[in-house]
């Protein structure tokens, strides 16, 4: 079985070298599956929620799906706010 | 719903304990002062909504505006986002009906330190013109069981959000909620910190969440209730405050609560997991009384609907010919219910409540699937399990719901609701994850609709079926 520690790097990877900015759990799931194939969703989603409390990932949402996003990557509050891109 | 440990907060709690208002600044303006007030945009589109004969959200947005107003000159010091903000609202408002297309950009990753749900972030696209909803958050909070307050915690809530926000609400939005509009992000942690603290309550659900259950008036006030709808609503919200807070389903997730097949917060048609009240027994009939209503002496309906003449209470014409399963018979003497075929439509029920109630053998039926129209069409809740009884600590009912997340999160696409999941596996697939046989409840209409389909095995004695002998009965 994974540690929680060896299931958040995976997700950090997968959340810096992915595509898009913003990803569903579903994706970020299937990518921690796919290294470590034991991984159970509850674990990832344990996980991911660390993740958010340490300020590595973000929520997005849009009020009614959410998406998980590396924080500084793409959209930021203040970018956001603003909606000046840099 | 209160926060863990607060749940008895209210019982002691004034609203003088926390107030941010005086009476004078409450009641600051007449009606006069809404008659003449002058939105600072204009918006002549908005003030034709007015003059129609319903309640026009634009008066309450106006009246709102003025107490604002008159809140700034009296305490500018309490209002923490801008006092027009309902000026720039209806501004904003009043140019997308000139435009006929929208100026919010909606959602983002604003929201308060370690939920993914309960806030959804709002901006204007016309800030410069509309500074005062640059930020026009919503916060849901999750309101209580059947929405019963204290007016306590009423003048409070208002009292805060006035200060931390718009102070305009929306009681209720459709999941239940109590909801917020319109804050700037500066003011969401304080917002919650006085939410959590000073009112004892908590966020509800939004994204991809289990949305905020909720339920019926259910055992408080209704005789019809056949489970404690409040106390089941209740307590899978603190079970699930993980699956509440911490998004990680495919989309949204909804539990409704009906006490009875009334379905009074419609849970057929609005939420995933549907919990509808029924009986396995019979309808309780009290011939006296039943004789009472066709002779006139009781009101039918309980006295509803009485601001017209109908004409004398017809037995035959109003509850028997009406019955959808033609189970009833009047002869005049006693009423008879042939209750195999009652499908629990609760019309005689509604119509003659001192004569008719509901059965003594009460549980639930668990419906799921329904939604609105959004990836496939509307669709209302799937009955899967037509009796199951509601007693705490609910555990069977509790294996059910985390069977179907299971499946739903590993089978379910991003966004696809499990309704929709239903339909594309099949309901013989969700039986199957439910762990309840196929029975002839579940088939719409049994002999032309196949909605089950058996396999070899859950057949006894299976069967042979030879392609080429059918092909010569049945050629192509």
């Amino acid at each position: 079985m994974a540690s929680i520690d060896e299931i958040k790097k995976v997700i950090v990877d997968f959340a810096t070298n992915t595509k898009k900015s913003k990803f569903y759990f579903k994706d970020m799931e299937k990518a921690v599956q796919k290294v470590i194939p034991d991984a159970k969703s509850r674990e990832i989603k344990k996980a991911a929620t660390a993740l958010i409390n340490e300020g590595t990932l973000v929520y997005f949402s849009t009020g009614s799906s959410t998406m998980y996003g590396l924080k500084g990557r793409g959209i930021s509050l203040e970018t956001e706010e603003t909606g000046k891109v840099e | 719903m209160s926060a863990e440990g607060q749940e008895k907060l209210w019982e002691t709690k004034k609203y003088d304990d926390v107030r941010i208002y005086t009476d004078e600044e409450i009641w600051n303006y007449t009606d006069e002062d809404v008659a003449n007030y002058k939105c600072k945009h204009d918006i002549p589109l908005l003030e034709q909504l007015e003059e129609g004969p319903w309640p026009s959200f634009v008066s309450d947005i106006k009246q709102e505006a003025v107490h604002r107003h008159k809140l700034a000159e009296q305490a500018p010091d309490k209002l923490l986002i801008p006092a027009d903000v309902c000026d720039d609202l209806l501004g904003q408002v009043e140019l997308s009906y000139v435009e006929k297309e929208t100026h919010w950009k909606h959602g983002g990753i604003v929201g308060v330190f370690g939920y993914g749900g309960g806030v959804i972030g709002r901006y204007s696209d016309q800030q410069e013109k509309f500074p005062g909803i640059a930020h026009f958050h919503t916060l849901r909070v999750n309101q209580p069981a059947s929405k019963f307050y204290k007016t306590d915690y009423l003048r409070a809530l208002c009292d805060i959000w006035e200060y931390r926000g718009s102070g305009l609400t929306n009681m209720h939005g459709s999941t239940g909620d109590t909801v917020l509009l319109g804050t700037f992000t500066e003011q969401l942690e304080p917002m919650f910190f006085d939410l959590t603290h000073d009112l004892g309550v908590d966020l509800g659900g939004s994204g991809s969440n289990l949305r905020t259950p909720s339920c019926c008036v259910g055992k408080a006030r209704c005789e019809f209730a056949c489970y404690d709808t409040q106390d089941i609503c209740y307590e899978l919200t603190m079970y699930y405050q993980d699956e509440l807070h911490r998004p990680a389903f495919p989309y949204k997730f909804k539990f409704k609560f009906d006490g009875c097949p009334n379905c009074c917060v419609a849970s057929i048609a609005r939420s995933d997991m549907s919990y509808i009240g029924t009986w396995k027994d019979d309808i309780r009939i009290d011939q006296e009384a039943v004789r009472a209503y066709v002779a006139g002496e009781l009101k039918p309906n309980a006295g509803a609907f009485g601001n017209r003449d109908w004409g004398k209470f017809d037995i035959q014409k109003e509850v028997i010919d009406l019955c959808p399963a033609k189970c009833m018979e009047w002869d005049g003497k006693e009423l008879k219910i042939n209750n195999k075929e009652c499908v629990r439509c609760m019309h005689c029920i509604n119509v003659m409540p001192r004569a008719l109630r509901i059965g003594t053998d009460t549980g639930c039926s668990i419906l799921f699937g329904a939604k609105a129209p959004i990836l496939e069409g509307a669709q209302m809740s799937t009955l899967v399990i037509p009796f199951i009884r509601v007693e705490k600590p609910y555990d069977e009912i509790k294996a059910i719901i985390e069977r179907v997340w299971d499946w739903w999160m590993e089978e379910g696409k991003n966004r696809e609701r499990v309704g929709e999941l239903i339909q594309r596996k099949g309901i013989q697939e969700f039986l199957k994850v439910v762990g309840v046989p196929a029975i002839p409840q579940h088939a719409k209409e049994p002999r032309s609709n196949p909605y089950i389909f058996w396999s070899e095995g859950e057949v006894p004695g299976g069967w042979q079926r030879d392609i080429k002998e059918f092909r010569k009965r049945h050629p192509r």
